[in-house]
């Protein structure tokens, strides 16, 4: 054999690479110019899984070199280093590459070439030297033979118990640097041998393509992917999120035992059941379906978490930042949100007690104060829930949002009793006096009062009268329905009321007495005299509600006000109680007397007579009621009962605690009195004053004072076209 | 449908290895959803000796929501409700138990056991949870009273053999024996 033929070695070259590469169809051919030059992986599957650890960091880093010692201990697992072993149990290594040259004069004279490598090197160097002379050894061994087979089985057969490499301890030991690559490897390979499979999906039942299928990240158990996203999408559709779980019975359960033997069980985590939104991509689900997942599930543990604390920004509302819950980044659920989350399996009730503990803890004051929401970044004082005010600033916590005062509550009772909203503001109106045609004072639409109906205002009086298919609404013939306004309060001073139109039973029973809240901005008492017409305003109003009062002669700041020119008002204080009714209201009476009337002029419509004297009257008249502050009844501004208060003030001397009584029997029996001499010359009224109303010849009756009051009043406010303008406008008619 | 699928798989599977004294069947043979079951009661039990009817209904979801599961005949028995709805209680069957890839195979034997092992501490019927508990011969007495009086016989779904108060459906209330 020792000088053979070339074309003879080449054939048998040419022989040898044909069965190699019928039994390995995986061989490659590395170089196009060189035929006889071979590549083939071949895969390190350990027939049992074989533990992998990774030395920590500072122990690679001793000088000892592991592939220069003895195989022995050099693979062993450190006994003595109680630093972090890393270990993980690898089904796959990465394979090995073998390149093998058959040289021109193989087999006869030349031994194969063999190069032995992996990707990463986790082999070691003296393995790798070790495998790569297994080639020439064989060779001499077949008696210079083809050796290609014997050796790639040779290669495969020492691979399945991992090149002898796992030590006596049963682990391989591979250098950390490795470590990501040979993880990844491991996955890799178990996903392609997963993909391979066949699976029965324990949902469908019908058996799966491994690729077509998932295996549970945490469980092992394998469901085909339509399943899973079936039910998944399904389930954080629905909000469901306990069921984004193994959809195997049990599964958490029966995991919860094998992990924990122990009975301490206190201290134990329980497995995890929700799975993670990562496994859920891979499955795959979309990537909404996944983002609504962790938003809900974010969601829901802000919400179960009763000291989390919300942006006070009402168009906000997110959350403020906090260690214990992290908002989720991206698609990533925070880590630490995880032990109040998992409990969806079985009882918890150790860790939401720990968690109870937590959320005693006393309230400490500074550090935790501010609050920065996490969504729009507003930062707050979670105290009191103003912008932030720093850590010196004495807060007081902010009430319930649902909590109202009693006042408020008032309020909003009343508004709902006696206003009607707008039907395309839904601003509230209140109907003082007059017909049920309304506009908007907001908005300009024209509205029925009596049910919010829209109105044309080319004809908004066809909603009260018979449509041309002779159609009806429910407010036919309803159009002065509460023409004296809506409210025990209001109106009843107006025209209708005096004029012998009685109001509507329906006003009496849809207006029960109500205290009245406060529309027209508060009114301080002055207590000492002014010249201001301002001054004189208030003073005016606070003269009228000593008068109507009668006990204001303890304060001592009874005024009384007179007219002396058309525009001048004179204030005079600290008059007697007597005085006071008698005298100055005497006096000034007369101008307003008249002026009610001719400010009525102007005022087209019926009734106005006592629409501008007595609204106006009411309104003062109430403002006075006000100051002296003793009924709780509020002005509104706009027209009023003067008659009632009138009648009231007298009634104030005898009874002042039976006031809102008085008050309510007026309004329920129509009880018109006192109306404004002058500007009422209506006899029924006239009758019904009360006994010790002085109406004095040249005087003004409390009513026209009162309309002084009101104007000035409103006057004040820029207001004073109320009386005007309500009386006179398109509204009334 | 993918349900329609796996319910049929199901019935064949519970129909060639139907558990212990069971015998399974279709209440209408183009409706796989509604299944009747005759389970004999079981030799260890006080039930021995009756045929009992369970109706499974699977909803159209199934299997991502759970079956339901009840007594056509009347039974005396701590988590079924004593009237004549036969509500079972049944922890496998609760929704937020219930997973898809639990088998009425598994449901079936579970209410097997529960007539071998009554579960007291979960009842429907508390009265007789207590009795059991308290004074466990006269549970016995009365359920096998209750074998005598409605478990015996020819099993039907119709709820004539729920017993004599079972409402409108039953009507003449027929029992089967004495």
């Amino acid at each position: 054999m020792a000088s053979l033929d070339p074309d003879e070695l080449e054939s048998l070259r040419d022989t040898e690479l044909t069965s190699l590469a019928a039994i390995y169809p995986e061989i490659q051919q590395v170089r196009p110019d060189d035929p006889y030059t071979i590549a083939l992986d071949v895969p390190v599957t350990p027939s049992d899984p074989v533990v992998v650890f990774f030395p920590a960091v500072a122990e690679a880093e001793t000088p000892t070199n592991p592939r220069m010692h003895q195989q022995g201990d050099q693979y062993a697992v450190p006994q003595g280093n109680t630093g972090v072993v890393d270990s993980h149990e690898l089904a796959h290594l990465p394979s090995l590459h073998l390149e093998i040259v058959f040289g021109p004069r193989y087999p006869a004279e030349q031994p194969p070439q063999i190069t032995v490598s992996t990707t990463p090197p986790w082999l070691p160097a003296e393995t790798v030297r070790k495998l790569e002379d297994d080639g020439p050894r064989l060779w001499e061994e077949t008696g210079r033979d083809m050796v290609g087979f014997t050796y790639i089985d040779h290669i495969q057969q020492s691979a399945e118990h991992v090149f002898d490499l796992v030590g006596d301890k049963g682990a391989l030991k591979v250098d950390s640097q490795h470590k990501i690559a040979i993880l990844d490897y491991d996955i890799k390979a178990r996903r392609a041998a997963f993909e391979k499979g066949t699976f029965d999906c324990g949902v469908c039942l019908d058996p799966k393509k491994g690729s077509v299928c998932h295996r549970m990240l945490d469980c092992g158990h394998v469901f085909c992917t339509d399943c899973l996203k079936d039910f998944y999408n399904n389930a954080i559709k629905e909000g469901d999120l306990a069921s984004v779980r193994c959809l195997a019975p049990n599964c958490a359960k029966d995991r919860g035992k094998a992990r924990e033997p122990s009975p301490s069980g206190k201290k134990r985590k329980k497995p995890r059941t929700y799975i993670s939104p990562s496994e859920l991509l891979q499955i795959p689900l979309e990537q909404d379906v996944v983002k609504r997942y962790v938003s809900l599930k974010y969601k829901t543990e802000l919400e179960s978490d009763k000291n989390t604390i919300y942006c006070p920004r009402q168009w906000c509302n997110g959350a403020a930042r906090s260690k214990k819950h992290k908002k989720p980044q991206g698609l990533e659920l925070a880590e630490d949100s995880d032990d109040s989350a998992s409990d969806d399996e079985g009882g918890s009730a150790g860790g939401e007690k720990s968690a109870d503990k937590s959320k005693l803890k006393p309230y400490e004051a500074g550090a935790e104060l501010l609050a920065i929401c996490e969504e729009c970044s507003f930062a707050f004082c979670s105290r009191c829930f103003q912008t932030w005010h720093g850590e010196f600033y004495r807060c007081a916590p902010r009430r319930d949002k649902g909590e109202i005062t009693a006042e408020e509550q008032a309020s909003i009772e009343y508004m709902k009793m006696h206003t009607t909203p707008c039907p395309t503001c839904a601003a509230p109106a209140q109907k003082t006096h007059g017909c049920n045609h309304m506009i908007c004072y907001r908005c300009q639409s024209h509205f029925c009062y009596l049910c919010s109906a829209w109105l044309d205002p080319g004809n908004p009086y066809q909603h009260f009268n018979e449509m041309p298919g002779g159609r009806v609404t429910a407010c036919y013939m309803r159009l002065w329905e509460l023409e004296n306004g809506d409210g025990d309060d209001v109106g009843l001073g107006f025209a209708g009321g005096v004029e012998g139109r009685p109001p509507p039973a329906a006003a009496g029973a849809e207006a029960p007495p109500q205290p009245v809240q406060e529309f027209v901005p508060e009114i301080e008492e002055p207590d000492d005299e002014e010249d201001a017409v301002a001054e004189a305003a208030r003073v005016a109003a606070a003269a009228a509600a000593a008068a109507a009062l009668g006990h204001r002669n303890e304060d001592g700041g009874q005024v009384g006000i007179a007219r002396e020119g058309p525009l001048v008002l004179r204030i005079a204080a600290n008059q007697p109680a007597g005085a006071g009714r008698g005298g100055p209201r005497g006096r000034a009476a007369a101008q307003p007397a008249r002026r009610g009337p001719q400010h009525q002029n102007g005022v087209r419509g019926r009734g106005q007579n006592q629409q501008a004297g007595g609204g106006g009257g009411g309104g003062g008249a109430r403002v006075a009621a006000r100051g002296g502050g003793f009924n709780g009844q509020r002005g509104r501004g706009h027209g009023g009962p003067p008659h009632r208060q009138n009648n009231q003030a007298n009634q104030a001397h005898h009874q002042q605690q039976q006031n809102q009584q008085v008050q309510r029997r007026n309004n329920n029996n129509n009880n018109v009195a006192a109306p404004p001499a002058a500007a009422a010359p209506v006899a029924a009224a006239a009758a019904a004053v009360p006994p010790d109303v002085e109406v004095e010849a040249g005087g003004l009756d409390p009513a026209q004072q009162a309309w002084i009051r009101q104007f000035v009043q409103l006057a004040l406010n820029d207001q004073e076209d109320i009386l005007f303008g309500e009386g006179s406008d398109d509204e009334w008619e | 449908m993918a349900s329609q699928k796996r319910i049929a798989k199901e019935f064949a599977d519970c129909t060639n290895n139907a558990p212990a004294g069971m015998s399974i069947a279709l209440a209408n043979d183009s409706d796989v959803h509604k299944w009747h079951v005759t389970l004999d009661g079981p030799a260890e039990s006080v039930y021995s000796g009756g045929k009992f009817g369970l109706v499974v209904t699977l909803p159209p979801e199934y299997p991502f929501k759970a079956p339901v599961v009840t007594f056509a005949t009347r039974i005396y028995h701590p988590n079924v409700t004593n009237d004549n709805v036969g509500s079972i209680c049944l922890g496998l069957l609760k929704p937020e138990n219930w997973k898809p890839a639990s088998k009425l195979l598994g449901v079936l034997e579970a209410v097997r056991l529960l007539l071998v092992e009554p579960q007291p501490d979960d009842p429907l019927e508390s009265r007789i949870a207590d009795e059991y508990r308290r004074d466990r011969a006269e549970f016995d007495k009365n359920a096998r009273a209750y074998v005598q009086r409605y478990a015996k016989g020819l099993v039907k779904f119709d709820g004539t053999n729920v017993g004599p108060d079972a409402g409108a459906a039953g009507g003449s209330g027929k029992r089967s024996t004495g």
